[in-house]
């Protein structure tokens, strides 16, 4: 296990450097003058003063070549020193960690959500496939899958904060503020855990260990569940780091919805405001927590599942 | 993220069920025909009345009307062609680029294809919104038809490229593969005569699957404003510009959203059943 963690570890600085040159030359394609651009926004000028614009892209270092600039950004990166933003003009880190923690806080809580309902939903339906119950959860999961962030936390708040004004629409830092969000961002993974759980379930009923349990005369519950259910767990949390990915990009749309001030909206608005220094450092972090949560997630299935533990060993 | 999960066995459908089967599959050809003929209605969605803003449902108006006093239903209908077709220009770029790819990486060899899998693993877990994003900044911050096609692309290919890879494999050590290469066929006839057409059914299914996570993603960005800008009808875009008004005219956000989530709905089953119809014996012949 250690040697295999230590492979992917070695691979991770293959993507942290991908990602990088990627984060970084992308937004250079654009052709626009990101100087000027900042600077109108500040001063409202259409045509600012040429000596201004020269004096603002020295010191945004915008001036040297792509290669100069993209060394300069790397360097200071590894250092700690994630730049200054153009537009809020503080240090980038002050805006990025508080940002990176709430929108962790809300992924996690909706991991968490996803799970305590999707998983025994999964294996309850698993119980009697096609009985009323295990249908019902299944058209539950169906319409999960289909139904997109942005549409259910429309609905969400619709019902909840405009037809029947119970919670908060808006904003972050009471319970019930991160109410209506977790649960937008939870449907999809908890739909997608239910079918998975289910179909896994199902499968592993059928096979002998099962069949002994049963004629030892354990409890159906036990059966049910350190039997069938605890097998069908391993394909959910090696899915679960995939879902923390898909959930960092669904929280952006979550992040826009709700007013969360987490690093989603901090990128949405960086990128229409042209913030070089936020949107790089703020997409780089985000890449490498996906790629790390991949790691931890395989991890985590291997630690659940003994088989495929002594097949990596 | 996708829905690509096998759910299992089938359910016994009830006899009354089964009885209107055949003459609900007539009435489903019988709509969709209309449907594509309504499509190529010329239809003007931007076509307002400043004095019929907010109107009810009527005859003229079978929706009622936006905030501008622009016909609801045209809106919808229209919008339909930019979703769902720019949905499937997106669907055939990824699903031929990705079945490529994916056949190419079954036939290298070991040490590549196992590279292969491990660069996918780790494109498949970038987000299509993040990349949204950086396509974005990257078009200086003008987004538009364009930008939104490239953003969904760059990481819409990879699920197509994995599964046509396993498959590969899988096929590969089959004996008519052996047969084939044995009477000396070249790897590209193998692959393209013989391999992929037997992977037509799963690879359609997975097409049909893709299709609600495809629509999903690009009307969410295209509501986060990432996409065609206003006054084009793409639903997600209609969604956003609903919201403004949702507190005394809820039907704008939710008449897009019911055209979203049901038009997902409808392509996610047909790709569920073509997928169950695979027979899965230890031959395994698609």
């Amino acid at each position: 296990m250690t040697a295999l963690l230590l492979r992917r570890l070695l691979a991770l600085p293959l993507v942290v450097v991908a990602a990088a040159v990627l984060v970084f030359l992308l937004p250079r394609f654009s052709g626009q003058d990101t100087a000027l651009a900042v600077l109108r926004s500040r001063t409202g000028e259409a045509d600012p003063d040429p000596a201004v614009l020269a004096a603002l892209r020295e010191r945004f270092g915008l001036d040297g070549s792509w290669w100069d600039q993209f060394t300069a950004w790397a360097g200071a990166v590894l250092t700690g020193d994630l730049g200054v933003s153009y537009t809020a003009r503080t240090p980038v880190s002050g805006l990025l960690w508080p940002a990176l923690g709430v929108s962790l806080t809300l992924t996690v809580a909706a991991l968490v959500v996803a799970g305590l309902v999707g998983i025994p939903a999964g294996v309850h339906a698993a119980r009697r496939p096609g009985g009323r119950l295990d249908r019902a959860l299944t058209a539950g999961s169906v319409l999960g899958v289909a139904v997109p962030e942005f549409v259910l936390g429309t609905v969400l708040v619709l019902t909840f904060a405009v037809t029947v004004p119970v919670l908060p629409a808006t904003g972050w830092g009471s319970p019930a503020q991160a109410v209506l969000p977790v649960v937008t961002l939870a449907a999809f993974p908890a739909a997608l855990a239910a079918q998975l759980v289910r179909a896994e379930t199902i499968d592993v009923l059928g096979r002998v260990h099962v069949t002994v349990a049963r004629s030892k005369g354990l409890p159906d519950r036990v059966v049910l569940w350190r039997h069938g259910g605890r097998l069908a767990l391993t394909s959910v949390t090696s899915l679960s780091g995939l879902f923390l990915g898909g959930l960092l990009g669904g929280s952006v749309v979550v992040e826009v919805l709700f007013s969360v001030p987490g690093v989603g909206r901090l990128l949405y608005d960086a990128v229409l405001g042209q913030d070089l220094p936020v949107v790089q450092a703020g997409l780089l972090v985000v890449i490498v927590l996906a790629a790390l949560a991949g790691i931890a997630a395989e991890l985590l299935a291997l630690a659940l599942d003994p088989v495929a533990r002594s097949a990596v060993r | 993220m996708s829905a690509e999960v096998v759910t299992g066995r089938r359910f016994a459908a009830a006899p009354w069920v089964r009885r209107l089967q055949r003459p609900l599959r007539a009435g489903a050809v019988l709509l969709l025909g209309v449907l594509v003929l309504v499509m190529m209605l010329p239809l003007d969605p931007t076509a307002n009345d400043l004095s019929q803003r907010f109107a009810g449902p009527s005859l003229e108006h079978p929706l009622g009307t936006d905030q501008l006093g622009r016909d609801v239903l045209v809106r919808l209908v229209v919008g339909a062609r930019i979703s769902i077709g720019f949905t499937l220009v997106v669907l055939v770029i990824c699903g031929v680029a990705g079945t490529l790819i994916g056949t190419l990486a079954g036939w290298v060899g070991r040490t590549l294809g196992q590279l292969f899998q491990r660069t996918i693993d780790v494109l498949v877990a970038i987000p299509a919104i993040l990349i949204g994003l950086v396509v974005v900044a990257a078009s200086g911050g003008a987004p538009g038809l364009w930008s939104l096609l490239l953003a969904v692309v760059i990481t819409g290919w990879t699920p197509f490229a994995r599964l046509t890879h396993q498959l590969v494999v899988r096929e590969r050590s089959r004996e008519y593969v052996e047969g084939a290469l044995a009477i000396g066929a070249s790897p590209g006839r193998i692959a393209f005569r013989h391999v992929l057409p037997n992977l037509s059914r799963p690879l359609l299914a997975h097409l049909c699957l893709r299709f609600a996570n495809v629509l999903l993603t690009v009307a969410g960005l295209s509501f986060l404003g990432l996409g065609p800008q206003p006054p084009t009808p793409e639903w997600g875009a209609m969604l956003a510009e609903g919201r403004q008004f949702m507190f005394n005219a809820p039907q704008l956000v939710v008449l897009p959203a019911l055209a979203v989530v049901g038009t997902a709905l409808v392509v996610t089953g047909i790709g569920r059943a073509l997928e169950r119809r695979r027979p899965t014996g230890p031959s395994g012949q698609f």
